[in-house]
């Protein structure tokens, strides 16, 4: 099915699939690339090769690269493209193209739920399920935002939606720092990771987050044939054999998971889904596997670009890379909105 | 019905027609705002009592014996002008959001929603970081060219004010210059980061005489403005052709009602910094009380606004002294489950 559709895809895009992939993924090497030789010190690319492939403990730029850089750009790949697929996800999903982790308000129930875990520890295990309290909190408060948005005669409507995710978000938020104000260590341990800011990320967590986001991915990989059939309509899914609740169900859960590990890991980012899928034409009409990768690897170079402004921009200041897509994704919503009403 | 509880009172060429019922609420939400008042200046991290309290306000002759002269230097000092920043600023955001809500036909326009607030608060910060040094006078007037500009902005880009347009243009702009916000402090000096951030997190905390002089005069000139605008208002929400052919000035009208509207936000927030959900809750909660006109809406809005703000700091002092809440969290907590509720009510008409 999905097959199908892809050929059908390429012959009336300009550049066929293949080097549309290719190109986001050589993009995303060379933004990785230029993050780990860029920053406060400049390393050459000869230095880069021998650190990754002869590491050398004693040398000092080697040390930089792989236990300060190289962590920071691991979670940003990790993090660009699970916000990316979650954004397509629920895009796809709720046949919305303003739909955004940050918006519906994924990303301020995964942080609450990391902050009251953490304030209130509940388990000695916490920070090996880190990711899956900040899924199950992302899950939780977007079905709130869903139950209330779809209530009404008319459905679920965008600027219902929209309204909906900042109440709610304004709601976590509120919560939240209400919990960081009134106890200093819980704000003391979290302060870096809250802003959505890079600077904080370790190989230690990107690991723990790699397994939730392994799930969140292959779920949707498995779902994408019924949601193709779904962007046919409803009415056709049903006879193609796909059961819509099921489906929309399970693409809601991938995207909470793909969320709760993008945050876990570098902290609420938002608008990554909403440019990423904005960028290309046609992939909302046709969902397959394949529009399904080139949004990750485009929310993968698009976040890395993004880490890199934040850390050049004002050098030696740095930016929260979150206040930078928020820069970009806000006037892209608007843009989005007003094509759409015309 | 409404009429036989109208009350005429004439003097010559003058007359002046009261509500009772309305005229009773506002009496009542009176009352309740000066024992709100009396009970955030006698609760705090030294508990004063209520005959300091009467002593300060000269409502009783000072007793050498029991008043204690350092609760009468606190209450003056800062939990007076505290409380009167907070009666202020509530009343103001509350009117603010009475006059965008009834100029956008939209119960959920709110100066937050729509961008002024943070525009307002950027021109601010971006004073106080760049001349730190310059008289507080001055915040409100930037504030309200940000805000201003920012309204204009939006005004402009959705071509009228009363659709869909209007309310999701602020939204993004309001969230543009939040990003724009948070760059601003990134990329500036610590230093003055601390005023910046004490100020940004909706406190009242540095209330002062001189900025409650500031605002309360803003306030005065804003609130006659609006009140005298306030029956051609009424007569507006009748309909475009309607209120044209009984002579309605709509466009002046309109425009005067939409800069009072964000000269109020804008002063409000350059002293008290980012109170949001005030402008949205109040105007709904009024609506709930008996209003004759919109004037006696304007009046009871503000001082519900008062109530809730003024109840929010005292909360936000009190209840987990001596860690203090910012009044800003305090009114996210109350306000964000009523924007719910009010989406709720709504469901079938968004």
């Amino acid at each position: 099915m999905s097959r199908s559709l892809l050929s059908r895809a390429s012959n009336t895009q300009p550049w066929s699939n293949r080097s549309r992939l290719g190109f986001m993924l050589v993009l995303v090497i060379a933004l990785s690339g230029l993050h780990l030789l860029h920053g406060a010190r400049a390393i050459s690319l000869t230095t880069l090769t021998q650190a990754l492939f002869y590491y050398n403990p004693h040398d000092f730029d080697h040390r930089v690269l792989i236990s300060l850089r190289l962590p920071r750009v691991l979670a940003m790949l990790l993090a660009g493209s699970c916000l990316a697929i979650a954004g397509y996800l629920l895009q796809v999903t709720l046949r919305n193209r303003l739909s955004d982790p940050q918006l519906l308000g994924l990303n301020s129930g995964a942080s609450l739920a990391v902050v009251l875990v953490t304030a209130f520890p509940i388990a000695p295990m916490f920070t090996l399920v880190r990711p899956l309290v900040a899924s199950v909190g992302a899950g939780l408060l977007f079905s709130l935002v869903l139950l209330i948005s779809s209530a009404g005669r008319k459905g679920l409507q965008p600027l219902k939606l929209i309204f909906c995710g900042i109440a709610f978000s304004a709601l976590a938020g509120a919560i939240t720092s209400t919990v960081l104000i009134l106890d200093e260590d819980t704000l003391d341990q979290l302060r870096f990771w809250l802003i959505g800011d890079g600077a904080g990320s370790n190989l230690h967590s990107v690991l723990i987050s790699l397994p939730f986001a392994g799930a969140g991915l292959a779920l949707s990989l498995l779902i994408m044939p019924q949601l193709s059939a779904m962007s046919l309509g409803d009415a056709m899914a049903k006879g193609l054999g796909a059961s819509i609740q099921k489906v929309r169900f399970f693409s809601l859960c991938a995207a909470a998971l793909l969320t709760g590990s993008a945050v876990s890991v570098v902290g609420p980012i938002g608008f990554i889904g909403l440019i990423c899928a904005s960028l290309w034409r046609g992939i909302h009409s046709r969902p397959s596997v394949f529009s399904l990768l080139l949004v990750a690897f485009t929310g993968a170079a698009l976040l890395m670009a993004a880490d890199i402004a934040a850390i050049s921009l004002f050098a030696p200041k740095e930016l929260p890379t979150g206040a930078l897509t928020g820069l970009v994704g806000a006037p892209v919503f608007l843009w989005i909105f007003v094509r759409r009403m015309r | 019905m409404i009429a036989s509880s109208l009350l005429s009172l004439r003097s010559g060429h003058y007359s002046i027609r009261i509500h009772l019922a309305s005229l009773l609420t506002i009496g009542l939400l009176l009352t309740a705002l000066m024992g709100v008042i009396f009970f955030a200046l006698t609760t705090g991290s030294e508990a004063i009592p209520l005959h300091s309290v009467l002593a300060y306000l000269h409502l009783e002759t000072p007793n050498t014996s029991t008043t204690n002269l350092s609760h009468l230097l606190i209450l003056d000092a800062f939990r007076a002008p505290r409380i009167a920043l907070a009666v202020c600023c509530g009343a103001m955001l509350a009117c603010s959001g009475a006059v965008m809500q009834s100029l956008t036909r939209n119960g959920l326009a709110d100066p937050s929603i729509l961008g002024v607030r943070e525009g307002a608060a950027l021109c601010v910060v971006a004073l106080i970081l760049t001349a730190p040094g310059l008289s507080l006078a001055w915040r409100p007037l930037v504030g309200m060219i940000g805000g201003l500009a920012s309204g204009v902005f939006v005004l402009l880009l959705a071509r009228g004010s009363s659709s869909i347009r209007f309310v999701m243009i602020g939204i993004s702009l309001s969230w543009f210059l939040s990003a724009a916000m948070m760059v601003l402090l990134a990329a500036t000096d610590t230093k003055d980061l601390q005023t910046v951030l004490i100020w940004i997190a909706g406190s009242l905390q540095g209330a002062t005489w001189q900025s409650v002089q500031l605002v309360a005069i803003l306030f005065a000139i804003c609130l006659i403005a609006l009140l005298f605008n306030a029956p051609s208002a009424d007569i507006e929400a009748l309909g475009d052709a309607l209120s044209t052919s009984l002579g309605v000035r709509r466009k002046w009208v309109n425009i005067i009602r939409f800069s009072v509207a964000i000269f109020l936000v804008a002063g409000s927030v350059s002293v008290a910094g980012s109170i949001g959900f005030v402008g949205l809750i109040a105007p709904h909660l009024a609506r709930f009380l008996p209003n004759y006109s919109s004037r006696y809406h304007l009046i009871s809005t503000s001082l519900i606004g008062a109530i809730l703000v003024l109840a929010a700091d005292t909360l936000g002092r009190a209840a987990f002294a001596p860690v203090e809440l910012p009044t800003g969290v305090v009114i996210a907590v109350i306000g964000a489950p009523t924007l719910i509720i009010l989406l709720w009510t709504r469901r079938n008409q968004l």
